[in-house]
């Protein structure tokens, strides 16, 4: 359900994560609305909480790298030989250079302009996509603490359109906690119909509707979603944790002046890492 | 049309039973490059190399590893990460219910239409009682071997699943070190009053992918062989924080 996560980031952190680090830019360019002009970056606001594997080679366990290959002249292609192509045929292609790419839409890819302001209360929740942050560039800190604190106020957002890795994004931007937060939006094209799953026959048996209502009154809480934690990852935690103190430890070539600090210590070290996961979220 | 069934199973919570089939409520469209050899014009494939001996490695010399210092990994087997899967079963589980308004935007991921299955019963009911009472039913199952957290919501005439981020996914505003920078109450107010004469209503249907329509343009122009204007990016001269005040009251009296 999550291969279609639109996860900007260019780069991913192949090994173990580094929580205490702010989070890496994604793009920079300027959010204006109106005359006013913004510089500021992209960063992520969720990181999904997946226990990141590195993939490894199993004669000698060192790190593998993903690399492109020519299956006609069997070799590993170096990143300067490789363009891009559209397929208007078998086999058949266009190839767009990135300039090109970048021609289709100058004006929308180093701005994010506003063009007008919204209440997210309009919003329904089937339009959203994904989250990230905006941070002040220097020389905006001042003019982007002024947008975060009217747009808290007047409860509003700005809807912008921004071009990022060739994708045009409608994106909502609205004050989260004294920062910026942007939301990728969907085009309404993209939302599916739902008439052809609508009940058949709208009847509805009211005694069983006001049964529910009170079970549902019975049922309330405020939302706290700390409450509920991914139960598979923690699986996967407890698992390393065993094998770690089996000393299911291998070694990549590169390295192998040093011994394992011994059992304990890497269940601390494990654990340490994902408080800090934590704590910094 | 909603795209087919991916999942069938019953909504279940303080004696209610309300069987449901899953169908996607979103296709995203895009443009697809592939990745060609620039000589040959040969498409490329992705491979994984040794980073010691520097040769193709095939799948099943592939091991997953969790480096828990540098270059010392956990090898985890394919059947063992097997067994941490969540047993499959047929039911969303509705643990508690939130006012609607009260789940914050960040946590929503992505939006299942739920069709009433066989025997058709309750549905209706809990639409009306969900939207009477303006909640959101905070639940748990599992699919496709991972387990989920989600909203149970409607839009007034279905009931919909949105599932929802772990709360430990959710990047802290307090990890961006934002720096607090005093803003006058003059530049507070001209700056409200400019976004309040910018507000319209919410119409998605007026935005449309014009990016994706002029790219396609763009490569059919190629294909004829037309040449291609190189235009390039500006980026806006940022206002400057002396001037902002200036600034706001221009874009007022603009829009006013």
């Amino acid at each position: 359900m999550k291969s279609h996560n639109p996860n900007l980031s260019a780069s991913k952190s192949s090994s173990g994560r580094e929580p205490e680090m702010i989070p890496q830019g994604i793009w920079s360019g300027t959010i204006s609305f109106s005359l006013v002009a913004i510089p500021v970056q992209l960063v992520k606001a969720v990181d999904p909480g997946r226990v990141s594997f590195r993939m490894l080679h199993r004669d000698d366990y060192s790190p593998l790298q993903r690399r492109m290959f020519c299956p006609e002249e069997e070799r590993i292609v170096a990143p300067d030989e490789i363009v891009k192509g559209y397929e208007i045929g078998p086999g058949k292609y266009i190839v767009m250079t990135d300039e090109e790419l970048e021609s289709v839409t100058p004006e929308r890819s180093r701005t994010i302009e506003i063009i007008e302001f919204i209440d997210m209360k309009d919003v329904d929740p089937i339009y959203y996509e994904h989250p990230y942050y905006l941070v002040p560039l220097k020389g905006g800190e001042k003019a982007y603490r002024l947008l975060v604190e009217v747009l808290h106020r007047t409860n509003k957002a700005g809807l912008a359109k921004f071009v990022l890795a060739e994708r045009e994004y409608l994106v909502a931007v609205e004050s989260r906690e004294g920062a910026l937060a942007l939301i990728t939006l969907h085009y309404s094209e993209e939302i599916l119909p739902d008439q052809d799953i609508l009940p058949k026959g709208g009847k509805i048996e009211t005694e069983e509707k006001s049964r529910m209502k009170n079970v549902i009154k019975k049922m309330m809480a405020d939302f706290r979603p700390e409450k509920y934690a991914d139960e598979r990852r923690e699986k996967i935690l407890g698992l390393l944790k065993k094998k770690i103190k089996e000393k299911a430890l291998v070694e990549a070539p590169e390295i192998g002046e040093e011994q394992g600090e011994g059992p304990a210590d890497l269940i601390a070290a494990l654990e340490e890492s994902m408080r800090k996961v934590k704590k910094n979220r | 049309m909603a795209g087919g069934t991916i999942w069938k199973g019953h909504i279940h919570f303080g004696g209610a039973n309300v069987p449901v089939k899953l169908h996607t409520a979103v296709r995203e469209e895009r443009i697809q490059f592939h990745l060609l050899h620039r000589r040959d014009h040969a498409k490329l494939r992705q491979q994984m190399i040794c980073a010691y001996e520097k040769k193709l490695v095939p799948i099943e010399a592939q091991a997953k590893g969790l480096e828990v210092e540098e270059g010392k990994y956990i090898i985890v087997d394919p059947e063992e990460l097997e067994r941490t899967a969540p047993e499959g079963t047929r039911v969303i589980e509705v643990h508690e219910f939130v006012k609607a308004e009260e789940i914050d935007p960040i946590f929503l991921d992505r939006v299942y239409y739920l069709e009433p299955d066989a025997p058709a019963k309750g549905y209706n009911e809990l639409v009306g009682a969900l939207r009477e009472i303006g909640v959101d039913g905070i639940c748990t199952w599992t699919m496709r071997k991972r387990s989920y957290l989600g909203a149970l919501e409607t839009d007034g005439k279905i009931l919909r699943l949105n599932t929802l981020r772990y709360a430990d996914e959710v990047i802290s505003v307090k990890s961006l070190e934002l720096q607090k920078i005093p803003v006058s109450e003059k530049e507070l107010k001209i700056g409200s009053d400019l976004i309040n004469q910018l507000t319209g209503p919410f119409q998605p249907e007026q935005f449309e992918n014009e990016h994706q329509k002029k790219l396609r343009h763009l490569i059919e122009k190629k294909a004829r062989g037309e040449e291609i204007a190189i235009l390039r990016p500006r980026r806006l001269k940022p206002t400057e924080s002396d001037k902002l005040l200036q600034t706001l009251e221009a874009s007022l009296k603009k829009v006013a």
